[in-house]
């Protein structure tokens, strides 16, 4: 592609404006075209893989916007039946757009626009059998280079399933491995707040979102998606304003598998968009982890199905250290010393009780035999020194303060 | 010819007092009704001249004029019938003027002369002045409840016209059977496992403290909380007869001999609207749901789903225990001092409460979570997680604890309540709390340290103190001795953390 510019240098022009288009629209690089063809609506990576293979970047806007896009017989078939409507309607959306003030949009907001081909496009997703056409970035993209772990599971996560998240992907950032995640609730978030835990020296965070990349969702993820984005990068495959649409997951998804060299499970149901994100792993023959749980738990139905399918078991996170083949760095004494002050007399009893499951207060007493007054009693005591938590009528043990 | 006699029209719960003036003269014959009443009772005219024409007597062929007094407010209704037609006789001298002295009466007439019942009999023949309370025989009951008057049931308007002209004796028709008592409220003892949700109930009850069950569907919230009213103690004759009135005034059955004597359990449907829950949708502003559970309980099964709106004219019943209803032509007072206990689940697909199975869209959570957090929320001193019980518990062959046993300790700790001149623990004010509710050294250390930790707001405080109370009373615990840690901490772990999701890991 000779049409790619540096996005810092979009005034140097592609050529002259010689077939009378408008006089803003004349200079603009190749990732303007495609950032204005990705934000089309239900313009997914294959239909843009379509017009990627027929035309030059300007050319195949023009194809779309005039409402010729079912004439290029690759892209019709991916149409549909209805191939000629869509291509109307494909249209009636291109014309509402305004390429070149698009493209400065984006560069306003600092996004970079990378285009397949782009020395920039992380190596491991140019050479992916499905491939990003453009990519849109937040943060620096040199910070995929290296070795890249992916955390995923499940958004409805338990306590403890966060924390194993959140210290692997703190000992993996902190052995130099990138954490790469969705910037979901629950397990994802857990994972890049490990990340982010590791204090200075450790290797940056990746996040690939569903969404444009104003557009923060969810919209409680705010901080730590800002906070990855300056420590590390925040990619997507769509431009400023996409709105996460249920279809762009799933690809998002791939992108996460696609990045790793590992992929660490660390809770999901049987079901769902980490398993999802475990079949395109294994698809580009990536290696899977899953962290075993309680067969009670429906969290861990999807990780031990795992396991009893052959993936790895991940019981620590060394075992994730070693298979991405890192070491990892000693910790410093203050943080190997648990602080908390010991449990004594019913405090003793009542966490023996409680174990690893998330328990119930009626679980409690009935398996320690005390009164509801003194379990409570120990409960609070316990939660003030830091030892469980209770939220939603749900006790759950903590492994660290 | 000009006659008087004494009735009553009803205006929410309250009886008010009405004077129907007849005054028929020569002139064009006419009939006519003044004194602002309602549709209903305008219709009076033609519900009247049949009567007393079906009872062989005599309709004057002269103007009739009709005032209800005093003028200025609105009548309600049809209990003024039968109060009409004896002004009118009286005045055509049908029926001998020294008779209707101290004689009161309601009571809708049928077009063939009988005396039909209406609603609000109790509070209906509480405004009538003392003396002889003439009602119709299904009334009977609920009007001698007032005990001021000499109550005389009545089926027929003939029967009545011979009584008070001296030729026959009063009517004493036999009355219907009373309806059947209602049935016992279901038992605590069917209830297997559950020890937290069972303290909470027994709290509720004792210290009249609201409750919040939360819990996936089929943990049985339902069931318990339809467990609760058994608890409560039956109810004095003062609070008896507020909610016999209500009853009545809502036109609804009064099971057993007139007087109810059980707390009344409501449970609204959550499609009910604003209006039936509150009250005031007819002319006479008939008492809601809220009113219906007075001195009893209100069940809001599926909290979640209610109205934002219904569940926000909540909070002033819930603050001052009455309801008022304004409307442009009046203003009422209405009794809603009631015991709230909610269920709800904790997510529309109720799955949040164990993780993983929740199966619900990010945004459809935040919503539901928005329409049950907020003003409402902080009402409930009690909030319980419910979880499906274990399968051991639910299969053993030991029945729970009693209801009887229950409402015992409910009953002893409700004496403690009153001793100290509260009717019930939730009901003390915060600056009572100190001299009621002291902190021994281990309850004041353990609350210094949720609140620095942010465990529990200020707000939260005073609401644990009560609860603590009322856990100490339920122990047993020498009711002057300052609040030691086990109350205080079961007070808190039963006001828990309400529907957070995982956000805890984010």
């Amino acid at each position: 592609m000779s049409a790619l510019e540096p996005s810092d240098a979009a005034g140097a022009g592609t050529g002259a404006g010689a077939d009378g288009r408008a006089p803003g629209e004349c200079d603009l690089p190749a990732g303007a075209w495609w950032a204005a063809l990705a934000g089309l609506p239900g313009m997914g990576p294959a239909r843009l893989g379509a017009l990627w293979e027929a035309c030059a970047p300007e050319e195949a806007w023009r194809l779309v916007a005039e409402g010729g896009a079912h004439r290029l017989p690759t892209l019709a078939t991916l149409l549909g039946k209805q191939a000629e409507s869509v291509a109307a309607g494909l249209a009636r959306a291109a014309a509402a757009v305004d390429v070149a003030e698009r493209w400065a949009a984006h560069r306003e907001a600092g996004i970079e626009v990378v285009v397949r081909g782009d020395p920039r496009m992380p190596p491991r997703l140019d050479d992916d059998i499905d491939p990003p056409f453009v990519l849109f970035a937040a943060g620096d993209l040199t910070a995929t280079e290296g070795p890249t772990i992916a955390i995923v599971g499940t958004r409805r996560c338990s306590r403890p399933g966060a924390e194993i998240a959140h210290e692997i992907g703190r000992q993996c950032a902190r052995a130099g491995g990138r954490v790469v995640s969705g910037l979901a609730v629950g397990i994802d978030a857990a994972a890049h707040a490990g990340a982010l835990a590791a204090g200075p020296g450790a290797a940056p965070p990746v996040a690939v979102v569903g969404s444009g990349l104003d557009v923060i969702y969810p919209a409680r993820s705010r901080a730590l998606w800002h906070q990855v984005a300056r420590q590390g990068v925040v990619l997507s495959e769509y431009p400023l304003g996409t709105s996460p649409t249920r279809w762009r997951f799933p690809a998002r998804n791939r992108l996460v598998a696609a990045l790793a060299d590992v992929v660490v499970v660390v809770e999901s149901a049987r079901t769902g968009g980490s398993m999802y994100t475990v079949d395109e792993a294994l698809e580009r023959q990536r290696e899977v982890l899953a962290v075993p749980g309680s067969v009670r738990s429906t969290a861990s139905a999807g990780t031990n199905w795992l396991l009893s399918q052959g993936a790895h078991p991940c019981c620590s996170p060394e075992d994730v250290l070693m298979a991405a083949h890192l070491t990892a760095t000693p910790e410093e004494a203050a943080s190997v010393l648990d602080p908390r002050p010991p449990p004594t007399g019913d405090g003793r009893r009542v966490l023996r009780a409680i174990g690893w499951d998330p328990a119930t207060l009626d679980a409690v007493a009935t398996r320690t035999g005390l009164g509801l007054g003194a379990v409570a009693v120990a409960l609070d005591r316990l939660e003030a020194d830091g030892w469980i938590d209770r939220a939603d009528g749900r006790i759950e043990r903590r492994a660290r303060p | 010819m000009l006659a008087t006699v004494s009735s009553a029209t009803i205006l929410g719960v309250e009886g008010r007092p009405v004077t129907v003036e007849v005054h028929v003269t020569v002139g064009l014959p006419a009939f006519t009704v003044v004194g602002l009443p309602d549709a209903a009772c305008r219709e009076a005219r033609d519900r009247v001249r049949a009567a007393i024409q079906s009872s062989r007597l005599e309709w004057p062929n002269k103007k009739v004029t009709v005032n209800l007094a005093p003028s200025a407010e609105r009548k309600i209704g049809t209990g003024l019938d039968l109060a009409i037609a004896l002004a009118v006789l009286a005045a055509t001298e049908q029926v001998p003027h020294g008779a209707l002295a101290g004689v009161g009466c309601i009571g809708e007439l049928g077009l063939d002369g009988s005396v039909r019942p209406v609603a609000g009999a109790v509070s209906l023949v509480d405004a009538l002045p003392d003396g002889v309370a003439v009602v119709p025989i299904a009334s009977a009951r609920q009007a001698r409840l007032v005990g001021r008057h000499d109550v005389r049931p009545v089926g027929r308007l003939p029967d009545l016209v011979l009584a008070l002209r001296g030729e026959a004796g009063w009517p004493d028709p036999v009355e219907p059977p009373p309806p059947p008592p209602a049935p016992p409220p279901p038992d605590l003892a069917d209830v297997r496992g559950q020890p937290v949700a069972r303290q909470a109930l027994e709290i509720a009850a004792a210290g009249g403290h609201h409750l919040l069950f939360v819990g996936s569907p089929g943990a049985g919230k339902t069931m318990l909380a339809r467990r609760l009213p058994g608890l409560l103690p039956p109810l004095g004759r003062e609070d008896a007869l507020t909610v016999t009135r209500v009853m009545s005034a809502a036109g609804l059955k009064v099971p057993g001999d007139g007087l109810v004597t059980r707390p009344p359990f409501r449970a609204p449907h959550h499609s009910s609207t604003l209006v039936s829950l509150v009250g005031g949708g007819t002319a006479s502003l008939r008492p809601g749901e809220l009113s219906l559970a007075s001195h009893g309980v209100l069940f809001l099964d599926e909290m979640g789903e209610f109205p934002p709106s219904v569940l926000d004219a909540l909070r002033q019943p819930l603050e001052e225990g009455v309801v008022r209803v304004a409307r442009a032509r009046a203003t009422v007072t209405l009794p809603a001092g009631f015991l709230l206990v909610a269920a709800t689940n904790p997510c529309p697909c109720g799955g949040a409460t164990e993780p993983g199975e929740c199966r619900c869209s990010e945004n459809a959570r935040s919503k539901y979570r928005r329409r049950l957090s907020g003003p409402i929320l902080d009402r409930f001193d009690l909030r319980v997680t419910v979880h499906r019980p274990d399968p051991t518990a639910l299969l053993a062959t030991t029945a729970g604890e009693p209801t009887e046993a229950v409402a015992e300790r409910v009953a002893r700790a409700r004496d403690l309540a009153a001793d100290r001149g509260f009717e019930v623990n939730a009901a003390i004010p915060d600056r009572r709390l100190d001299a009621v509710a002291p902190l021994d050294g281990g309850a004041a250390r353990m609350l210094e340290a949720a609140l620095r930790q942010g465990r529990l707001t200020a707000r939260g405080l005073a609401r644990v103190r009560r609860v603590a109370r009322t856990v100490a009373d339920l122990d047993g615990a020498d009711p002057e001795a300052p609040l030691g840690a086990e109350p205080i901490a079961l007070a808190m772990a039963l006001r828990g953390a309400i529907v957070t999701g995982s956000e805890a890991a984010a």
